[in-house]
C-alpha cells in the first residue's frame, strides 16, 4: 500500500470521526437529579446517563436520517428499539427525518432503590425536518416532553422507553 | 394601480393559505383508529410521522383521513403534514390505553431474614402495546409465605411507577412477592435464608486420629437453621502452637478432625460470632 493511499485512508478516518464527534457534540443534554428518589443519583451515574442519553439521540437521529438500523444497537433496548426499527423500515419509501439543533433538559424523577432503572423527564427542543426523496417537506421547531426509562447494561445506560406526552 | 396589485397579492396569499388545512384529533388512545379532517380541494400529499410510523399518502382534499389502529399503537407525539403546493402541519398526541401488564422488578432474589429495608420492588403498568401507563393507578404490593400474608402495602403509581421497600421476614424459606393491579398481578420469588449463626456451641472428644470436634445444630438468632455451606472455623491452641480448620456446615452441623497430640483449647467462630471454648486433654 503506497504512502499516498495510507494518507488518504487516514484523512478519511479522521474526517469521519470528526463528523461523528460533531454530531454527538451538537446534542445538548443537561440533567437535574436533585429530585430523584428513592435512591440518590451519584455524580458518576449522572455523568454516565448524560453521556449515554446524548449518544442515544445522536444515534437515533443518524438512524432516522440515513435509514440505517445499525446505530440503534448500542443505545436502545426493548419496545423503543422495536418502534424505531419499524419507523426506519417504513421510511424506505424515500422518507427521512432530521433532528437538528437539539437541546434536552432532563430531570430525574425516579431512581429505583437498587439502581436498576431510572425515569427521566426530558423537555426536548429541536427542529424536525422531514425529507421526501431528498426534498425538504417540513421544518418544524418543536418542544416535546418525553418520559424516558433507562436501564443499565454491562457498560452503559440503555433507553428502554421514550414516550412523548403533552405535559408532565 | 399599485394598490390594486397589493390587493391581488394579498388575495392570492390568502387563497394559497386557505387552500388546504388539517384538523388533528385533540386526544387519541393507543391502538384505536383516529381521524384527521382536511379542508380544501384538489390533490394533496399527506405525511404522518410518529413512533413506529413514517408514511406518505396521496389524497383528495376535503376528505377525512382515517389512521388505522396499527399506525397508532405507540403512545407519543405524532406530526401530520399535508402538502398541496405549500405544506401545513399539526401535532397530536396518542395516550397509553388501560394497563394490560405489569413489569415488576424485585431485589434481591435471596436475602437473610430480619434485615432492615432489604427487600424492594418496583412496578410499572403497561398497556397492551407496551406503552407506559402514566395516569395514576393503584397497585397493591404483598409478600406471602404459602397462603399466609406477611406484608401488604397499597400504593398509587406516580409518573407510571410504584415501589416499596421493607424488612425481610423472620422465617427462612420461599416467599412470594406480588404486585397486583385490579385483576392483573405479577409474582416474583424471594428466598429468605437464615442470618448469621447465633450462640455457637461446640463439643468434642479425643480419638485415635486426634480431636473430633463438632457444633451443635447451628441456628440464627430467630431459630432458623443456618444454611449448609456456611463456614465454621475451629481453632486448637496447644503446646505446639495453633492449628486452624475450616469446616462447612452440613445438615446443620459443622464437624472437623484436628490432628494435635497434646492437650488443646478448642474454639469456634463463624463470621463475627464466637462459640464456647472447649478444653480437651491428652487421654481419649
Amino acid at each position: 500500500m503506497s504512502p499516498r493511499t495510507l494518507f488518504v485512508m487516514f484523512a478519511l478516518l479522521l474526517v469521519s470521526s470528526l463528523f461523528a464527534y460533531a454530531d454527538d457534540a451538537a446534542v445538548q443534554v443537561q440533567l437535574d437529579s436533585k429530585k430523584a428518589g428513592p435512591r440518590s443519583v451519584e455524580t458518576l451515574t449522572e455523568r454516565g446517563i448524560v453521556r449515554d442519553y446524548r449518544l442515544a439521540w445522536t444515534n437515533m437521529s443518524r438512524a432516522l436520517e440515513f435509514n440505517n438500523l445499525d446505530p440503534l444497537d448500542g443505545s436502545f433496548i426493548g419496545e423503543v428499539k422495536q418502534w424505531l426499527r419499524q419507523t426506519i423500515t417504513n421510511q424506505h419509501s424515500g422518507l427521512s427525518q432530521r433532528y437538528v439543533e437539539q437541546s434536552h433538559k432532563l430531570e430525574a424523577v425516579f431512581y429505583a432503590p437498587e439502581g436498576d432503572a431510572i425515569e427521566l423527564h426530558d423537555t426536548a427542543q429541536y427542529r424536525l425536518q422531514l425529507f421526501d426523496a431528498g426534498k425538504l417537506v417540513a421544518d418544524e421547531p418543536m418542544v416535546v416532553h418525553y418520559v424516558v426509562l433507562m436501564t443499565p447494561s454491562a457498560d452503559r445506560w440503555m433507553v428502554r422507553q421514550l414516550q412523548a406526552v403533552p405535559e408532565f | 394601480m399599485r394598490r390594486l396589485l397589493l390587493v391581488c397579492v394579498a388575495v392570492c396569499i390568502a387563497g394559497v393559505s386557505l387552500a388546504q388545512d388539517l384538523h388533528v384529533p385533540t386526544s387519541a388512545v393507543a391502538g384505536n383508529e383516529a381521524t384527521i379532517a382536511t379542508t380544501g380541494s384538489g390533490n394533496a400529499t399527506f405525511y404522518l410521522l410518529g413512533p413506529g410510523v413514517s408514511r406518505k399518502n396521496d389524497l383528495n382534499l376535503g376528505a377525512d383521513i382515517h389512521i388505522p389502529p396499527q399506525d397508532l399503537r405507540n403512545a407519543g407525539h405524532y406530526l401530520a403534514v399535508l402538502c398541496s403546493g405549500t405544506c401545513r402541519s399539526a401535532s397530536f398526541y396518542v395516550n397509553a390505553d388501560r394497563p394490560a401488564s405489569l413489569a415488576f422488578l424485585v431485589h434481591p432474589s435471596r436475602v437473610a431474614v430480619s434485615l432492615g429495608d432489604a427487600v424492594s420492588g418496583v412496578a410499572l403498568p403497561f398497556d397492551h402495546y407496551h406503552n407506559l401507563v402514566l395516569a395514576p393507578v393503584g397497585i397493591n404490593f404483598q409478600i406471602a409465605a404459602g397462603t399466609t400474608s406477611l406484608f401488604s402495602r397499597p400504593t398509587r403509581t406516580q409518573d407510571g411507577v410504584a415501589w416499596f421497600r421493607t424488612t425481610s421476614g423472620k422465617s427462612a424459606g420461599i416467599v412470594q412477592v406480588i404486585a397486583a393491579l385490579d385483576d392483573l398481578s405479577a409474582k416474583r420469588v424471594v428466598q429468605q435464608v437464615a442470618s448469621d449463626p447465633c450462640n455457637l456451641h461446640i463439643n468434642g472428644q479425643r480419638t485415635a486420629a486426634g480431636i473430633l470436634v463438632q457444633t451443635e445444630p447451628v441456628h440464627d438468632c430467630a431459630g432458623n437453621p443456618v444454611t449448609d455451606g456456611t463456614i465454621v472455623t475451629f481453632t486448637a491452641t496447644g503446646a505446639n502452637g495453633k492449628s486452624t480448620v475450616d469446616a462447612p456446615i452440613k445438615q446443620g452441623i459443622a464437624r472437623a478432625q484436628i490432628k494435635t497430640p497434646g492437650a488443646a483449647l478448642i474454639s469456634a467462630a463463624s463470621g463475627v460470632v464466637m462459640g464456647n471454648e472447649l478444653r480437651i486433654g491428652t487421654q481419649p
